[in-house]
């Protein structure tokens, strides 16, 4: 809406008031968000089982799937890789490492790690900014 | 590289020619795992830098490359072998046109070890 105010040297100026909207779209990764995620989709599928050669191809697929999918539904212009590794609890010992060349500034990865008595699970996604 | 003639042109595709290949980076990471853990056997602290000494060796010949406009993920894990079963999976979202991913994987009496590239294109 509009004042008008002739105070200043009589002539006619209009002020607007304006209400500024800033519509901010989150395109920082955010961390917290999906390591609860992967948590929530690794604990649905993997629960209280007990590890079984013939059924992990299928954990993972629906591990990685249930967490692309849910990634996807979150609406941000991020392109997602979601990597699954599930090992029987052996007593061997296991490292993973990852290297990474993209834009640090909205770019990010998490892991979740789920330990089990009869198996480790280790759930990473990557999210690249488009 | 792309010649422009129109100054409102955009690419949103890379170059046929520099396209992320996945047989090639295959070869890269099978030798660069090859070469690294041929002749070694397992140890627990080695292990912990063998991986993070890959990761960091397969990116530096990656962007040796020089495809433009790409990011690269490198994923190494190396285990013990002890006869335990363990399946690795991963999924995407991303275009299939430009993206891809390529894998390799090595193994001796010792330990097995499986390297993954992801090469995902910015617009």
């Amino acid at each position: 809406f509009m004042d008008f105010n002739d105070e200043v040297g009589g002539d006619l100026c209009c002020r607007f008031k304006r209400f500024d909207i800033l519509f901010v779209v989150q395109t920082v990764f955010d961390k917290e968000q999906c390591i609860d995620i992967l948590k929530k989709a690794t604990e649905e599928v993997l629960g209280k089982q007990i590890y079984t050669q013939n059924l992990t191809g299928q954990w993972i697929s629906n591990i990685c799937e249930k967490c692309t999918k849910k990634l996807v539904a979150l609406n941000k212009p991020f392109k997602y890789v979601v990597t699954c590794v599930i090992m029987q609890r052996n007593g061997a010992g296991l490292h993973t490492a990852c290297s990474c060349f993209w834009d640090s500034a909205n770019d990010g990865s998490c892991s979740y790690r789920l330990e089990d008595k009869s198996m480790y699970c280790i759930v990473t996604c990557f999210a690249l900014a488009i | 590289k792309v010649e422009r003639t129109d100054d409102k042109s955009y690419t949103i595709q890379p170059h046929f020619r520099k396209k992320f290949r996945p047989m090639q980076v295959e070869g890269i990471i099978q030798e660069a795992l090859q070469e690294k853990l041929g002749k070694e056997k397992y140890n627990v602290d080695k292990a912990q830098k063998w991986t993070r000494e890959l990761t960091e060796g397969i990116k530096t010949k990656l962007k040796d490359l020089n495809w433009d406009r790409y990011k690269y993920i490198v994923q190494v894990v190396i285990g013990e072998q002890r006869g335990e079963g363990i399946k690795m999976g991963t999924r995407s979202f991303w275009d299939s046109d430009t993206d891809n991913l390529a894998k390799a994987t090595f193994s001796s009496d010792s330990m097995f070890a499986v390297a993954v590239v992801f090469g995902v294109y910015l617009y």
